[in-house]
């Protein structure tokens, strides 16, 4: 077990560097960098800019770069965001827990309705809740996620019930710290859930086929015949052998939510990880490009690693080695 | 009174149109303590009827259309939830063909068993309740096998383990449906030698269900032969496998390799079984059947007692 947990964050190491080594190549192909609009200031002399751009090794080719970055990695420092004139560190991390916890709470909020959805789907096949759950379903993936955004922007702006923007108030520095939670939570809500119906209907209809599955499955029958309530049955030993593909699902539905969440952080502009990687992008500002990109890698894999644990904490015929 | 009584049982998958007709005047009877054989192609309506009486067949599709099921006296088609799974493992208990699929693959064995014992004999779920039963199927180690996954154990293990959870809550009717059929040669005769002698111990009724008629001497008292969704022949073991009297159990006998006796060729039933809502008009084998006669495909045959305690569909059977 301990091995196993070794071997998949030793895995983590030539998966991040071939992803942040992709990166640096593809930002070299793209012509200029963040310091050529500054050419086109006349107050800004041509040597300033040559020095800052050998001051950030701009100047050399992109192997020699991504060598200068992954020196300084390894000392803990992520480079400096030209754009933001600051480390790349504090403002990653920063943004990384906003993305985190946007997701995470829309993960919550889709799986604390999609999996009882999905469940009672199954077992009432055919009837009225069914057909209302597909229609959900049916209306959830057709629905793009920019759609959704903007109609929950226009829904905060209408009502004023909800911010329009941000993560919190402009005076979060000024409130007690329960004021400063209810804030946060306040401004949370609208994204969270936008993500969260995004991804809901895919997880509902998986939920619904696996325990139409398991329902049918000999060992349902054989607990039946050994008179165990219909109820059991399905709680027990449907259910619980349902549940399996859904942890393997909930690895990619980490992944999924992360490119949700490019989406939804843009349009409702939420600080988080996905619209730092789009302005950084934009702007040229290519070491936090790089930094975000190797953030979100890191964050899909542990997302995969804790859906394989869970798995196997799961199903005991899954041993890890 | 018998144990059980099933009285011209007609079943269908489907309502209205869609509706085909799976169990067609079904009619069996089984007394306690006897042994009978359900034997017939895979597709007939075996596992069908034999789910049927403690109403394990899903419904719907399932929609049971006339007949009764007496078990103990007492109609299952008319019962309540709470009054079947009273009944489920308290009078009858069931083994599967397929052991791996029938244990739950994330729970132990002792779990299962414990669950088998518990609606029925709550009392008596205890540890050392299921070691005695693990040893009654003659499982070696019961006390660590309680703590084994049922991918652990081998295929004959789990079924030994399957029968020990149907004898857990002292059914008096075993439902056996093609119990060795997913097992090695060698096991399947260990699996039907433990059946036998529970059976002599325990003194259960027990319905097996085979398409191998090899079996059918060892075990059974008596013999029922089903043909698309009816009882052909119905007959005391020995004599029908001396002479049997219907023509299909006759061409099931001919595709039977004998170990004695003068080598013939291995006669295959042309054609196939009959699917479910596709049943030709009159006799049912008439277009496989060797001696067919043109009137066969008019009127669907009765089914006659000829001898005593012998029963064909066939009026031609002499």
């Amino acid at each position: 077990m301990l091995k196993f947990v070794l071997k998949r964050l030793l895995h983590m190491i030539p998966l991040l560097l071939g992803v942040s080594l992709l990166t640096f190549l593809l930002m070299s192909l793209a012509p200029g960098d963040y310091f050529t609009t500054l050419l086109q200031n006349p107050q800004i002399s041509p040597d300033t800019v040559a020095r800052l751009k050998a001051q950030f090794h701009l100047d050399q080719p992109w192997y020699v770069q991504y060598f200068y970055w992954f020196k300084s990695v390894l000392h803990g420092d992520f480079g400096y965001s030209m754009a933001y004139k600051i480390p790349a560190t504090s403002l990653i991390f920063a943004r990384l827990w906003n993305t985190f916890l946007l997701s995470f709470v829309a993960m919550i909020m889709a799986w604390a309705v999609a999996v009882p959805l999905g469940i009672w789907a199954a077992v009432k096949k055919d009837s009225w809740i069914d057909r209302a759950c597909s229609l959900i379903a049916f209306v959830g993936l057709s629905v793009p996620d920019v759609l959704l955004s903007l109609l929950a922007l226009w829904f905060a702006a209408a009502t004023r019930w909800f911010p329009v923007g941000g993560a919190q108030s402009p005076y979060y520095d000024l409130l007690t710290p329960m004021q400063q939670f209810w804030d946060r939570v306040h401004y949370l809500i609208l994204p969270a859930l936008v993500l969260a119906a995004s991804s809901l209907a895919g997880i509902m209809r998986q939920m619904r086929s696996n325990l139409l599955d398991t329902l049918r499955a000999e060992y349902v029958t054989a607990a039946r015949a050994r008179g165990l309530g219909e109820g059991w049955v399905i709680w027990k030993h449907a259910l619980r052998n349902a549940i399996n593909p859904l942890l393997t699902i909930f690895g990619y539905s980490l992944a999924s939510l992360l490119s949700g969440a490019f989406i939804v952080e843009n349009i409702m502009a939420w600080p988080g990880l996905g619209r730092l990687t789009m302005e950084a992008f934009f702007a040229k500002d290519s070491y936090l490009v790089v930094d975000s990109v190797v953030m979100a890698t890191a964050l899909l894999v542990m997302g995969n690693f804790i859906a394989d644990l869970l798995l196997a904490w799961s199903d005991p015929r899954i041993r890890l080695k | 009174m018998a144990l059980l009584e099933i009285n011209n049982l007609k079943m269908d998958f489907g309502k209205g149109a869609d509706a085909a007709r799976a169990l067609d005047g079904l009619s069996l009877t089984i007394g306690a303590g006897e042994t009978v054989c359900l034997v017939g192609e895979s597709g007939c309506g075996k596992t069908v009827t034999a789910l049927s009486i403690a109403r394990l067949v899903p419904a719907p599709p399932a929609h049971y259309v006339g007949g009764e099921i007496l078990l103990n006296g007492r109609n299952t088609l008319t019962m309540s939830a709470r009054e079947l799974q009273a009944i489920r493992g308290g009078v009858v208990s069931y083994v599967f063909q397929d052991p791996g699929a029938s244990l739950n693959p994330v729970f132990r064995i002792g779990n299962q068993i414990k669950e088998a014992l518990k609606p029925h004999r709550p009392a008596r779920a205890t540890d050392a309740e299921m070691i005695r039963l693990l040893k009654l199927v003659g499982i070696s180690a019961p006390e660590s096998r309680l703590k084994n996954y049922p991918f652990e154990l081998s295929g004959g293990m789990q079924q030994r383990v399957m029968i020990a959870m149907a004898l857990a809550s002292e059914p008096r009717l075993l439902v056996a449906d093609e119990p060795t059929t997913a097992l090695d040669v060698t096991i399947q005769a260990q699996i039907l030698d433990l059946l036998r002698d529970l059976k002599q111990r325990l003194g259960m009724a027990i319905l097996l269900i085979t398409h191998n008629l090899g079996i059918v001497g060892d075990m059974a008292d008596r013999v029922a032969v089903m043909y698309a969704g009816q009882i052909v022949e119905l007959s005391p073991a020995k004599e029908l496998l001396r002479r049997p009297l219907h023509p299909y159990t006759q061409a099931l006998m001919n595709s039977v390799p004998k170990l004695r006796g003068d080598v013939q060729r291995l006669s295959a039933i042309p054609g196939n079984v009959p699917r479910i809502g596709k049943f030709p008009p009159g006799c049912r084998f008439a277009p496989r059947c060797p001696v067919a006669r043109p009137e066969c495909s008019d009127k669907l045959p009765e089914l006659i007692e000829v001898e005593l305690g012998r029963w064909v569909r066939c009026p031609f059977w002499k």
